[in-house]
């Protein structure tokens, strides 16, 4: 079978497959929002797996609710019924309830049935954010930034003034919580304030308090989000962010948009870095230039191993184009990456084949691959492959702990990461 | 397509003990929007036919519905073949099947399967989305079964007919529907029984199998933990059905006595008592005095055994009270196996057990059992009045076990050792061991050097 890059799929269904939906994206997106009720419309089996999902990668209870469609109300409900009862039934329920937001998230159950889920807000007092995701388009890193930008056009207030040094970034779907804590961090070391949009730094981060799970932990505030046109530099991180950029730009036109298809690696983060500078006109902060050194120590002393390396990388289009930039800069060859969907930043990765495809797919080259770079579902499919190393990204990680803290973005997280495939690697090259 | 009947039908099952509670035609409860939790009738007969490692389950419909469920259960298989149990096959449809149908990507997935696979069967599930457009999947399957001369066998248990309980009955009628009796065996004795509803979720059948074959008891077939295609073909040739743990599965055992005269019981394997509980049932019901003697004598020899390698642990748990706080079954079946420990459970949760799983537990915990059923605001008050040293929950109730600083299990997390049978015992025995001796749930919950 012959891979190449295409909008058109190359078979007629999917073999293990590593795409996920766009409600799933959805759902993360909105669990980034302080106090949020993620509602899933769809039948209840929808939102049950998404829960067990994301309970399962995390390791945190996870907060989302369901309108519960049925066979009947599939055929007689135009949609706001079931949305109104659903939430008329959690808040009789649970009269303590306070929701900042709802986020009504679709599926394609309820988008081909042609639902009309814009009126609900009409209805409700609580301010309420709709997003049409239906699961046979797209994928989960789609969801989640249709969620975002929904997230900007429904609920940022239009303004016509500048707060000058506010930032907001916009993380694509792959980024973990420490990820966009670390990127704040950055951020804020530049003498930026700094918001991410969603924010699952604080959310979904581990972080261990007496809770239920009912609504979403952490994360950015509805009023911070209401607030966010006043921001004077937009980063969208990530190809899929750059429509919800400039969804804010159209708030504000006074904000000025940065955009980075990824900030892994030297040339990813030194491009961050030029461009935080610029603006800022100072230099960064003495730690920052350390983990810069540590980085170009890390590349030489890594780059022998990955070097002669051939690699398999499955995953989201934003996150496969950060990682494959990365294991190329020190010389690693990319034999396929697979993507969950398709995505033009695609285009720029430099891998002997780039294809949108499943497991099945990417199976074909394990045999000959130093490692595997994928989520948990390769590990088993490695079981049979000889000296072939794996290393987890992506979701989801069933099985391994821990994975809200996994950093590999920036000088310091590409560091960590460099040293992380490099010792896999020795595994399986040197223990003869 | 599945017909509003046959789900009336389902929902009001007469061989359930709940049934005769509810006035006629109200049946199980529905979902209610917002309020429901737990999984949807496609996800309830998926796991009830996903076992099956010699098929292939192919899901039609779009991405969620496979892609964030395959390869989350520990159903073990000696299939020695390809594993197909720990693979996920879907048609993922697109915007376009939606608009003109799915009926040709379908066809053409069942194509590549052949092509690619060559399973000993392909189960077909509809979903939603496809079920909603109207796709002919019973058309597709029959023409595809007659093309590739193997069942092709349409699952109708989309996710908003109801719920996963709903959806394994579902799955049963598809079953009883296409392949049972569609075979007959090369030999049967009279000992020969279906196994229904072991998902042999971390080889679980595999602790109570070998004591069958001793006994004598032949399996002929299993729904479906470990379970092969051409075996259920050939289920109504077996002389009992025995169901494990599982009250979704009921309709089809009264069908198939209806149809096939073979009568069924309902056990459970957790725990020693359960356990010989089980094997006496089943040798019972079965009804030859060699049999019995038979199991009698293994019964003996195993628990013998046991009570041998237990000694240790329950003088080790000599004292220990429990607090028991998880769903349905688990709350008399767990109850049951931490007795059998020397362990006294003070009190188990019945939320969301039924009448039948109410009443198992009044008899397992005794008059001064409590059953809780707002076990949230419960369970800390009865840890403070008992004195329980060991929670066994869900997550979420991880906090009361802190702030009570006692010990911990988390129930509902997913198993990687097998409680079942008598060997699970020894297995829940040692995890308990280091629940007791692990200080972690009272270190963790120590003040902050800022709160002191």
């Amino acid at each position: 079978m012959e891979f190449s890059l295409s909008r058109h799929e190359h078979k007629p269904l999917q073999v293990n497959p590593i795409k996920h939906s766009q409600p799933m994206g959805a759902t993360l997106a909105f669990l980034g929002v302080k106090d949020c009720m993620p509602l899933m419309h769809g039948a209840q089996g929808c939102a049950s797996y998404t829960k067990v999902f994301f309970t399962r990668h995390f390791n945190e209870p996870i907060a989302v609710r369901n309108t519960s469609v049925s066979d009947i109300t599939a055929v007689l409900d135009g949609g706001d019924y079931s949305i109104l009862m659903a939430i008329e039934n959690i808040q009789s329920k649970e009269k303590n309830l306070k929701p900042s937001m709802i986020g009504l998230h679709t599926t394609g159950l309820t988008e081909t049935k042609g639902d009309d889920v814009r009126g609900v807000g009409m209805h409700i007092e609580i301010p309420y954010v709709f997003v049409n995701t239906p699961d046979y388009e797209g994928g989960m890193e789609s969801g989640w930034s249709l969620t975002v930008t929904a997230m900007i056009e429904q609920i940022t207030e239009a303004a016509t003034g500048i707060k000058p040094n506010k930032l907001v970034l916009l993380p694509h779907l792959s980024m973990q919580p420490i990820e966009i804590e670390k990127l704040k961090c950055f951020c804020e070391d530049f003498g930026f304030e700094t918001y991410a949009l969603p924010d699952l730094s604080t959310s979904l981060d581990g972080y261990w308090e007496e809770g239920q799970g009912k609504l979403s932990n952490g994360g950015i505030t509805v009023e911070q989000i209401r607030d966010l046109a006043t921001s004077s530099v937009v980063v969208s991180l990530g190809a899929s962010m750059k429509k919800s950029a400039l969804a804010l730009q159209k708030k504000n036109p006074l904000i000025e948009h940065l955009h980075f298809d990824h900030v892994m690696g030297l040339e990813g983060c030194d491009n961050f870095v030029s461009a935080l500078m610029k603006i800022r006109h100072s230099e960064p902060k003495p730690l920052i230039k350390r983990w810069r050194a540590r980085l170009q120590d890390a590349m030489l002393d890594s780059h022998f191993l990955i070097g002669t390396s051939h690699f398999v990388i499955t995953g989201e289009p934003d996150m496969l184009s950060g990682m494959c930039a990365l294991i190329r800069s020190v010389g690693g060859t990319i034999t396929a990456a697979v993507s969950t969907t398709f995505s033009d930043v695609l285009h720029t990765i430099e891998a002997e084949n780039v294809f949108v495809g499943d497991l099945e797919d990417a199976e074909r080259f394990f045999e000959g691959a130093d490692m595997v770079i994928s989520n948990f579902h390769a590990e088993r499919i490695l079981h049979s492959v000889e000296n072939t190393a794996l290393v987890i990204r992506g979701f989801p990680n069933y099985e391994e702990l821990g994975n809200q803290l996994k950093n590999d973005q920036l000088y310091e997280g590409s560091t960590y990461f460099l040293f992380e495939i490099a010792n896999e690697l020795r595994k399986v090259k040197h223990e003869h | 397509m599945v017909s509003r009947a046959k789900i009336k039908e389902l929902m009001n099952e007469s061989a359930c003990s709940h049934s005769k509670e509810k006035k006629p035609g109200e049946g199980c409860d529905k979902p209610k929007p917002g309020l429901a939790a737990g999984g949807c009738a496609f996800d309830g007969a998926q796991i009830s036919l996903f076992p099956y490692s010699d098929a292939i389950h192919l899901v039609h419909g779009p991405q969620t519905c496979l892609g964030a469920s395959w390869e989350t259960r520990e159903t073990k298989t000696s299939y020695p073949g390809r594993d197909h149990t720990q693979m996920g096959f879907t048609t993922g449809i697109t915007t376009n099947d939606v608009i003109f149908g799915g009926d040709k990507r379908l066809d053409a997935s069942i194509d590549y399967i052949m092509e690619n696979y060559r399973p000993e069967a392909i189960f077909v599930y509809s979903t939603c989305v496809t079920a909603l457009v109207g796709d002919d999947i019973d058309m597709t399957c029959k023409r595809a079964s007659e093309k590739h001369g193997i069942p092709v066998v349409p699952v109708h248990a989309a996710g908003f007919v109801g719920s996963k309980n709903l959806g394994s009955r579902l799955a049963g009628e598809a079953v009883l529907e296409h392949l049972i009796g569609t075979k007959e065996p090369e030999k049967t004795t009279p000992y020969d029984i279906n196994l229904i509803g072991d998902y042999n979720v971390t080889g679980d059948m595999w602790q109570y199998l070998p004591i069958f074959e001793k006994i004598g008891i032949r399996i002929l077939s299993s729904l479906s933990g470990d379970g092969r295609v051409g075996d259920i073909r050939m289920a109504h040739r077996a002389k009992l059905n025995v169901i494990v743990c599982a009250k979704s599965l009921i309709t089809l055992t009264r069908k198939m006595e209806e149809q096939y005269g073979i009568p069924w019981i309902s056990v459970s394997f957790y725990g020693k008592r359960d356990t010989s509980f089980a094997i006496r049932e089943i040798v019972n019901a079965l009804g030859s005095p060699e049999l019995i003697a038979r199991a009698e004598a293994v019964i003996a020899e195993e628990e013998a055994a046991l009570e041998v390698k237990l000694a240790p642990y329950k003088a080790l748990f000599s004292g220990k009270k429990a607090v028991l706080n998880t769903g349905g079954n688990k709350a008399w079946s767990i109850a049951s196996g931490l007795q059998d420990l020397g362990i006294e459970v003070v009190a188990t949760s019945v939320a969301k057990s039924t009448q039948d799983d109410i009443d198992k537990a009044r008899e397992y915990l005794g008059e001064n059992g409590v059953l809780m059923t707002k076990p949230a605001s419960e369970q800390g008050k009865i840890i403070d009045s008992t004195g329980a040293h060991i929670l066994l929950a869900g997550g979420r109730s991880l906090y009361t076990a802190i702030k009570k600083k006692i010990s911990f299990i988390d129930v509902n997390q997913e198993k990687k050792t097998s409680y079942g049978g008598y060997g699970g015992l020894l297995n829940l025995a040692e995890d308990l061991k280091y629940a007791f001796r692990n200080p972690v749930f009272a270190n963790v919950g120590k003040p902050a050097p800022w709160e002191m």
